[in-house]
């Protein structure tokens, strides 16, 4: 297979770490090779965190470019906004209907952008360069899976619903070995419902 | 899976803080030690995490020379040990690294230094290879979490064989790196054997004898480079009079270009995985089938040093490139276009790059203090304290420290003057004010921070007389790095019972004149205490005592929460203004709104709102 660059934007605490192990750890279990890039350690709830997640048959590099994702999965609008520009020729982008203003744009430091805003912005970006926009209902759908935290699941469902390169089983092992007991059954719950959307509901043009 | 328990020839997803934890039981280590520091934190967090049951000593130390001092002792009398830091914390350690050169080892002893291209996480960009022409001792380097695991083995190895320390050097791109990782043998943990008195080897009073030690030293790593020939780490791939010589993560970047430009023959690509001493033998035979030479590595030029050194020592006529001629960086992290640019200005060739949107502009989002953090209320407590007291804010400087709160510089709270090195603030608080400096100083120090170095700066404050007021912000753990244990805590994480510190006894041990503890929740009683004590004489200890906020709500989940009556909010931004809590926005509405799932319930925007329109919201 072609390396596949996935770049996942979200605020600390949200998910994006787990997600990206959950991808790395399914990713073994198929056999096929993988190398993640993460920001760890410092106070990094609330901060802006990327992942680098790199899965094919041969990799090397831990992470990438701009302009050499093929997809972006994102937990909150204004990272996407801000990782736009690493999207690559025909990517795409699975990201949660989520702003969460952080404390510049509060303090009018820094703008605090309409989530419509946010949307056009990234969607004229993406048309630039003949991607595609899908803006998921993802924490309405993880709650009810169980929980708002399982929103970076319900991304990983959507994702692998177009692109198959997880199967089911490895993603379900994945989950269960990070996330045992309820919390497990709640992902893997989100994981599907995200998988069995009807995703050109929510394509944005 | 258990990653330190799963049976050898498993195939699994490792972060390489985790592959180094497997390798450290597979190569049979008893002692675990170390400082936390990103990004070296999850060896120990791992064996903390996966090792209940293995019959190890795994545990934080005070600080990384204290931690070094731990496994040298282990090692001397036999055991097998592996101590962890950051690059700073080396610096730290360098007193007692440099003396176990001389005296050498019995049990492997394994030392990992984790650099921070980028820096990341981390105050310099300290390229911590020249440690090793420092100290003499041998240095290693993986480029992945595969490598991670098994350099950790080979570096025990070759430390029983050489009776050196010896040290494992990684950057944040193999630390924090996920990859797949093969499991290998394990081996019994390896614990005290024997220790015989030696003077010669073991007291560096004997000027005699370190110029023996000295001597010997060298001999010991004149095997160096002999010993590891049979563990292939260093290494050559493809062919030409063209070579790539590179290491760590660097070789990774090399690899991913060379497939982006479609080469397979054609450049020779040389990896070294032993830095120090530098592998010259190997070395010379490459350099010999080469023309020109690219270095790609991680900060300083240390390799392209040591080729161009070597060229000349063999009067070969070899052109050497790297970052003296400006090809790469010597600051930030390399990545992966930065070496494919390199790569294709030293091969002339012209390939098409990927391309692809100008960036958007998006509002910056630099980690703030947590919601409920004590520490935002200790320092609007102090700042508060300070007006009251009649002081202008830039009247007075705030030492900081190394810790989450070093996160109040940010807006709104702009607190710390400083931030510099462990412990600093207590020391640099008293040299200004020795200098003449009229004010009031104030140093503001974590608890963790106080017990690795901060202690003997208090000392020196008090004994010296120097007036200060010192703010001692005691959350109970280790916060910024992941929530590791104190020396205040009973337990250690394997949980192993241990004297918890009172940090009051200790700074009245040591003669404060003023010792008070207060919880920085009650910011009533914070600013007073700040107002009375910061105009008094001598050395003055504020204890502001209260939880990591976050590490609290894991342990015990959250009591209660806050919202916003949107009807009574008056949008003065009070309440985001004094607070800066990132739970707090502005909806599109133009009121002030809780995203209440981030609410800690500290109640302090609650507090500070004029209007009353945060209300508390009970559980559930
Ligand atoms: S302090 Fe009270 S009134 Fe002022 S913006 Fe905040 S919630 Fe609204
Ligand atoms: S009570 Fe207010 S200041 Fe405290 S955590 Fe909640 S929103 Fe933040």
């Amino acid at each position: 297979m072609k390396n596949m660059n996935i770049l996942i934007a979200s605020v600390g605490g949200q998910g994006g770490l787990t997600l990206s192990r959950v991808i790395a750890l399914a990713a073994v279990g198929d056999g096929k090779s993988v190398r993640t890039g993460e920001t760890l350690g410092m106070a990094q709830r609330f901060g802006s965190v990327v992942s680098y997640v790199r899965v094919g048959d041969e990799i090397h590099s831990p992470v990438f470019d701009p302009g050499d994702a093929d997809v972006i999965l994102g937990l909150e609008l204004i990272e996407v906004s801000r990782n736009v520009h690493y999207l690559r020729r025909g990517g795409k982008i699975y990201t949660a209907d989520e702003v969460k203003p952080p404390i510049s744009s509060s303090l009018g430091i820094a703008e605090n952008p309409k989530k419509s805003d946010l949307i056009s912005r990234v969607s004229s970006k993406v048309k630039e360069i003949g991607g595609e926009l899908y803006v998921i209902p993802a924490r309405e759908i993880a709650v009810k899976a169980g929980n708002y935290r399982a929103m970076n699941m319900v991304l990983l469902g959507a994702f692998n619903a177009s692109y198959s390169l997880l199967t089911d089983e490895s993603v379900r092992k994945a989950i269960y070995q990070l996330l045992p007991g309820r919390k497990g059954d709640i992902s893997v719950n989100a994981y599907m419902q995200g998988k069995s959307l009807n995703l050109k509901d929510y394509r944005k043009k | 899976m258990n990653p330190l328990k799963a049976p050898p020839g498993t195939k699994i997803a490792l972060m390489g803080n985790e592959a180094i934890a497997r390798g450290a039981i597979e190569a049979g280590t008893y002692v675990m030690t170390g400082y936390p520091g990103t990004p070296s934190s999850e060896v120990l967090m791992t064996v903390h995490e996966f090792g209940k049951g293995l019959d190890i000593y795994a545990e934080w130390a005070a600080n990384e020379r204290v931690a070094f001092e731990i496994a040298l002792g282990a090692a001397i009398g036999g055991a097998r040990a592996l101590v962890t830091m950051k690059a700073p914390g080396a610096n730290v350690a360098a007193d007692p690294i440099l003396s176990a050169a001389y005296s050498g080892v019995d049990g492997g002893l394994v030392i990992l230094i984790a650099d921070d291209p980028g820096p990341i996480t981390t105050q310099t960009e300290q390229d911590s290879r020249w440690f090793a022409e420092l100290s003499k001792l041998p240095m290693i380097t993986p480029s992945n979490p595969q490598e991670a695991k098994d350099f950790v083995v080979i570096a025990h190895e070759l430390s029983e064989a050489v009776n050196l320390p010896v040290i494992l050097r990684t950057t944040t791109r193999v630390n924090h790196t996920v990859g797949p990782v093969e499991t290998g043998e394990i081996k019994p943990p390896k614990k005290y054997v024997k220790f015989v008195r030696n003077p010669p080897r073991f007291v560096r009073a004997g000027m005699v004898w370190n110029r023996e030690r000295h001597a010997w030293l060298l001999q010991q790593l004149g095997k160096v480079e002999d010993f590891l020939s049979k563990y292939g780490l260093n290494m050559v791939e493809g062919s030409g009079s063209k070579c790539v010589v590179t290491e760590g993560v660097g070789y990774e970047y090399v690899m991913e270009a060379l497939s982006k430009l479609g080469l397979k023959e054609g450049v020779k690509v040389v990896k070294l995985g032993l830095l120090y001493p530098f592998p010259k033998r190997f070395m010379s035979e490459v350099l010999r089938g080469c023309d020109e030479v690219l270095v790609v590595e991680e900060l300083d030029p240390y390799i392209e040093f040591k080729v161009k050194e070597l060229a000349y020592e063999l009067k070969l006529d070899v052109k050497v490139a790297g970052k003296a001629e400006k090809l790469l960086p010597e600051v930030g992290e390399l990545t992966p276009s930065t070496v494919l640019k390199a790569m294709k200005g030293f091969l002339h060739l012209d390939v098409h790059e990927s391309e692809g949107v100008e960036r958007l502009e998006a509002p910056p989002r630099p980690p703030p203090l947590c919601p409920s953090c004590p520490h935002r209320n200790s320092y609007i407590g102090l700042i508060f304290g300070i007006l009251k007291a009649g002081f202008r804010r830039e009247e007075v400087p705030i030492f900081g420290d190394i810790g989450c709160y070093a996160l109040s510089v940010n807006p709104p709270i702009n607190a710390i003057w400083t931030e510099h090195s462990m412990g600093a603030s207590i020391g640099m608080a008293m040299g200004l004010k020795l200098s003449g400096f009229k004010g009031p100083v104030v140093a503001t120090i974590g608890d963790s921070t106080l017990f690795h170095a901060g202690l003997p700066a208090l000392a020196e404050a008090i004994h010296k007389k120097v007036d200060m007021l010192v703010l001692i912000l005691d959350n109970e753990v280790v916060a910024m790095t992941g929530h590791q244990s104190t020396l205040t805590w009973g337990k250690t994480e394997l949980g192993r019972e241990t004297k918890p510190l009172s940090i009051e006894e200790v700074v009245k041990g040591m003669g404060a004149d003023t010792v008070v503890v207060v919880d920085p929740y009650d910011i009533d009683r914070m600013i007073s205490t700040v107002k009375e004590l910061i105009r008094k004489p001598g050395v003055n200890v504020i204890i502001a005592r209260a939880p990591c906020a976050l590490h609290a709500a894991r342990l015990y989940g959250v009591q209660k929460r806050y919202t916003v009556i949107p009807e009574r909010c008056k949008e003065c931004m009070a309440c985001i203004k004094i607070t800066g809590c990132p739970a707090l926005y502005i909806g599109e509405d133009h009121k002030v709104h809780i995203l209440v799932e981030d609410c800690l319930g500290c109640g302090l925007c609650a507090k500070y709102c004029p209007f009353d329109a945060i209300v508390e919201v009970s559980k559930g």
